[in-house]
């Protein structure tokens, strides 16, 4: 069982990194948008305010819970592999 | 310099290739003919063809492994063994190597009433390095020429492929937009460096010349 929690352990590692730099990239990228969106004129609040709301928006929003898909995706596929291989 | 680059390349794409195929499960149809199990000396470096079921076995210079051995549908011989892969590499997660050793035993068949089997696998069979392809899974097929059509494979090359195409794009992208035009400004100040050499040179010359002149 030593083995299963050293793999489990690795995995959080490697997804933990990726998942940091996704968050990351993706929120950078939304606040591009609200920028470029601000720039391009008609929106009568001041620039920061509109990204700042902007981006309170997308912390609540399903797009960033979509990224912990990091996370589910490979492990879903992990405990799919061991039930084939093992059960089927 | 190029054959240098084609060299590096040709070894590369072949560690690849190489790695993938014995990595990857492939299929045979087979009949199993018998089981056994023998003592295995893992002290040197084909130990990297075997398993590491469990932590202890790490330590181990040698320990009893299972064997299927089968005669394939064109009448040729295969040996599989028949190891835990565990938690190790590459990703199977077997633990159902005694299951799969009682199934084996369930499948045996004589050639004059011959039951045909599909053995999934991973590894390579090599009589010089004694190496055996691990059996991952056993079932029953009707026949010797039943086509087993592998989706796994096929998902996960194209996976494969388009993971470095994306990779390779970008990479290209970044050294037109990035590397390239900082070399040709490194370049350029280089060749306005040797230039001003040049002269100067030139016109030592120049002054030598006005003594040889005389």
């Amino acid at each position: 069982m030593l083995g299963a929690l050293r793999i489990l352990l690795m995995v959080f590692v490697v997804l933990t990194v990726i998942y940091v730099c996704l968050s990351l990239y993706s929120r950078a990228a939304r606040r591009d948008k609200l920028e470029a969106e601000w720039d391009e004129g008609g929106i009568e609040t001041p620039r920061e305010t509109f990204v700042q709301d902007g981006l309170r928006e997308y912390d609540t929003s399903l797009r960033r819970k979509l990224i912990l898909g990091v996370y589910v995706v490979p492990i879903t596929l992990i405990c799919l592999i061991i039930y084939l291989t093992n059960f089927a | 310099m190029r054959y240098l680059r084609w060299s590096f390349f040709v070894v590369f794409w072949t560690f690849v290739v190489a790695f993938l195929h014995y990595t990857l499960p492939q299929t045979d149809i087979v009949r199993i003919v018998n089981t056994y199990e023998e003592r295995q000396e893992l002290g040197d470096w084909t130990r990297i063809f075997w398993s590491v079921p469990d932590t202890q076995s790490e330590g181990l210079i040698n320990r009893d492994v299972q064997f299927i051995q089968t005669v394939r549908a064109n009448g040729r011989p295969m040996v599989y063994r028949n190891e835990d892969t565990g938690w190790g590499w590459p990703p199977y997660y077997k633990f159902d190597t005694a299951n799969l050793y009682t199934e084996a035993n369930d499948g045996i068949s004589t050639r004059e009433n011959p039951k045909w089997h599909a053995i999934r696998h991973y590894g390579w069979r090599n009589e010089f390095l004694s190496i055996f392809p691990n059996a991952v899974a056993i079932w029953e097929v009707e026949g010797p020429d039943v086509r087993i059509i592998p989706w796994v494979n096929i998902l996960i090359l194209a996976v494969l492929a388009a993971l470095y195409w994306a990779i390779r794009v970008r990479w290209l992208r970044f050294r037109r937009n990035r590397i390239d035009p900082t070399l040709e400004e490194i370049t350029d100040s280089w060749e306005a460096a040797g230039d001003a050499v040049d002269d100067r040179r030139n016109r030592i010359r120049r002054w030598l010349d006005t003594w040889r002149a005389n």
